[in-house]
């Protein structure tokens, strides 16, 4: 027993090593860096000044992260919803046995395969465009001319239309997450359903959604990890300058760290650290309650 | 035993994979030192650039690194960043010790955020007689930006300043382009009448109208302090908004201003030739040359003088890329040698012709025909007073986004300049 032990110690130290070189020490020194003043990231300890938790009650008391706080909690819960309710409804549909389900399922997923640039570029100068957009020619065919009018990107706009852009790439990425957990489910369920008269709606509302618990609680956790992480689209919505109405913690962070736009502004990599202590304590905090609220161990198939 | 001894070796094994893991390969660095000309890591000078590779700078630098190589011997790896690339990556490679010899950037964000790992290059200017041929008020702002001695060499110089479509001007029967405000608002009027949009902004340097504004009301060094402070109450807050309601609500500013994402504004209005006029650098030019064409006759004024203003129309940000030297290099003869040959002659003006921008060097005094035709020298040699960048809009990180979006709907219209001044009240500093 006591040689297993020196073996177990023995194979489990560089995987250990490793673990907190690479995870631990980082956590670890960002939590200690939100205490501090510190001008560059990279700055050595010395040069940090300690400011207590003075760095989380400048932040609560920034309009400006209030703002993106705000913009990010949008993002996650309507940008949420849109997301996995047309994610799960292409899937209901692709594995209901239709046919060319290969080439639907590309092409929903394809925005996934484009760089996130040419897909805000599409967006921003032509979709939205307000001399030639798509969004004002279809409007104007309509002769919705109220519609066809709308700057879509002006401040009052321009967060649904970031939203929008968004969620257009995203849907297919959790489309095929829903996808594999409905493939999973036995065709025999919905036989045995269907000779008991259970219609479609019927048969997704008690047998595929409570079968695809543990998938919506990944997807749940897969979206709140890439929400939080929000930060390309709002850099390509507001090239050089961060917009109230698409600024989110990271794009404030990364102003806090190395400087916004072309000014050169006071820099606070402390802050940034703080920023992201608070964006990791959501992710437990929505990881928990999704834990909690959604419980799929109770099943078996 | 032997068990025991296998297992031992395993384990020797596994840390030896990870760590060889870990480290980087030399295999790795030769096929870039081979393309570059220099190993990087002995007997050449590395340099850090904040350009991308495909971009007219970097296609003219690297042309004159060969032929500085050539004429030297002096080995040169180069390793283009991008702009974010310097910006985040830059400063932690300084900390971490890494062999860089040269890196450029812009004017302030070299000599104010990374003075201290810059070597003074006073000497090295005075021995060299450099500035014999060198821009006078570039080379002061470097010294001003370092706190006052030289730490970098300007090159690319640039100049923040409206630039117009002069055909519009004339057809509008506006002959002389504006030095006041006033002048501005005859020009406006005019051009409207012609059925073309006289102002057109994008996003991303809308606060640079702001900024201006507030620079000639009150000096620079003041409108940053309100900025700072959040001092919406001074009187100059509101003129500004005064002065920009004004214009929004003559119909001056285009219709999409409000709407207009980088560079849809710079890109399809002002190119088209739709609107007349933008404020913006004198990169301008380069970035629309596409869209714009050939024969689009650009003109170039300095932000109109204000009635009552501290500063004229002599004040504007004007300033450039600079190289720099690394304060640690072991190679400080060879970088100055290198970054003196790239600022001067030969190679000054190749990056001008590419990017079709202005000599650092006053011996090139042949500039590109489209910044020569737009008087832009006229206007930069009457330049005396510096602005930072948006003339200090943007000094204060926490608010440029809120004075973006308020500003843009005070210039669309749909906000009162007692609208705006509230809203920035509101949002405090």
């Amino acid at each position: 027993m006591k040689k297993n032990k020196t073996m177990i110690i023995l194979f489990l130290a560089p995987a250990v090593l490793m673990f907190c070189i690479i995870f631990l020490y980082p956590i670890i020194r960002t939590l200690c860096m939100s205490f501090f003043k510190i001008d560059g990231v990279t700055d050595a300890v010395s040069h940090w000044k300690f400011v207590g938790i003075g760095n989380y009650t400048d932040l609560i008391n920034t309009k400006l992260f209030q703002i993106s706080m705000g913009n990010l909690t949008k993002i996650w819960l309507f940008g949420g919803l849109i997301v996995m309710c047309l994610a799960l409804l292409f899937a209901v549909i692709l594995t209901s046995g239709i046919r060319f389900k290969k080439t639907f399922r590309a092409i929903i997923y394809m925005p996934n395969v484009v760089s996130a640039v040419a897909l805000a570029t599409m967006w921003l100068q032509y979709v939205y465009s307000p001399r030639f957009g798509l969004l004002k020619s279809v409007f104007e065919t309509l002769h919705l001319d109220a519609l066809a009018k709308i700057q879509w990107l002006d401040t009052d706009h321009k967060f649904g239309a970031l939203l929008i852009a968004y969620c257009f790439g995203m849907v297919g990425y959790h489309m095929l997450i829903f996808c594999s957990g409905i493939e999973r489910i036995g065709a025999d369920y919905y036989e045995a359903a269907t000779l008991d008269g259970a219609n479609k709606w019927n048969q997704f509302r008690f047998i595929t959604l409570p079968l695809l618990k543990g998938v919506i609680k990944t997807n749940i956790t897969m979206w709140s990890v890439s929400s939080v992480g929000f930060f390309l689209w709002s850099q390509l919505f507001s090239t050089v300058t961060s917009d109230t109405a698409t600024i989110t913690p990271m794009v404030y962070m990364y102003s806090m760290i190395f400087g916004a736009g072309n000014s050169i502004t006071e820099r606070n990599a402390g802050l940034g650290a703080a920023v992201g202590v608070v964006l990791s304590i959501c992710v437990v905090v929505i990881f928990w309650i999704c834990n909690k609220t959604l419980k799929d161990d109770d099943l078996e198939f | 035993m032997k068990k025991k001894l296998l297992s031992i070796i395993l384990c020797v094994a596994m840390f030896a994979v990870m760590l060889s893991g870990c480290g980087s390969s030399d295999t790795d660095k030769k096929p870039e030192a081979n393309n570059n000309g220099g190993s990087g890591d002995g007997d050449g000078l590395v340099y850090w650039s904040m350009w991308e590779e495909t971009e007219p700078q970097a296609i003219a630098i690297k042309e004159s690194i060969d032929k500085f190589t050539k004429d030297t011997g002096i080995k040169v790896s180069v390793e283009f960043k991008g702009r974010t690339g310097i910006r985040e990556g830059l400063q932690p490679a300084l900390d971490a010790g890494t062999n860089i010899d040269v890196f450029d950037e812009d004017i302030d964000r070299v000599n104010k955020t990374w003075t201290k790992y810059l070597l003074d290059l006073e000497t090295y200017v005075k021995d060299s007689d450099y500035e014999k041929t060198a821009n006078p008020i570039l080379m002061a702002a470097c010294r001003e930006a370092a706190g006052g001695s030289l730490k970098s060499l300007p090159y690319q110089p640039n100049i923040f300043a409206f630039f117009c479509n002069e055909d519009i001007f004339k057809e509008a029967g506006v002959d002389k382009l504006p030095t006041t405000w006033d002048e501005l608002l005859a020009a406006c009027e005019k051009i409207k009448a012609i059925g073309k949009t006289p102002i057109t902004c994008d996003d991303a340097y809308i606060t640079c109208m702001f900024g201006y504004h507030m620079s000639r009301l009150l000096g620079a060094a003041k409108a940053e302090e309100v900025v700072k402070n959040g001092e919406w109450d001074n009187e100059a807050v509101m003129a500004t908004a005064k002065a920009y309601e004004e214009l929004a609500s003559k119909g001056y500013f285009s219709p999409n201003v409000e709407g207009n994402v980088w560079p849809a504004g710079q890109n399809t209005e002002l190119a088209l030739g739709e609107a007349a006029m933008y404020l913006n650098g004198s990169w301008l030019p380069n970035e629309v040359k596409g869209t714009a064409g050939e024969d689009f006759n650009w003109g170039c004024f300095s932000y109109p003088a204000v009635e009552g203003g501290t500063d004229g129309t002599e004040a504007a940000n004007f300033g450039g890329q600079v190289f720099a030297i690394n304060a640690k290099s072991k190679k400080a003869d060879d970088a100055y040698k290198l970054i003196s040959y790239l600022t001067k002659g030969e190679a000054d003006a190749l990056i001008t012709e590419k990017s079709i921008g202005i000599p650092a060097d006053t011996s090139n005094t042949e500039w590109p025909e489209i910044m020569a035709n737009a008087g832009v020298k006229e206007v930069m040699d009457s330049l005396t007073t510096r602005y930072s960048w948006a003339a200090g809009a943007e000094a204060n990180a926490n608010m440029t986004p809120i004075i973006k979006e308020n500003f843009l709907k005070l210039c669309g219209g749909s906000m009162t300049a007692q609208e705006f001044v509230d809203a920035l009240k509101n949002a405090g500093k």
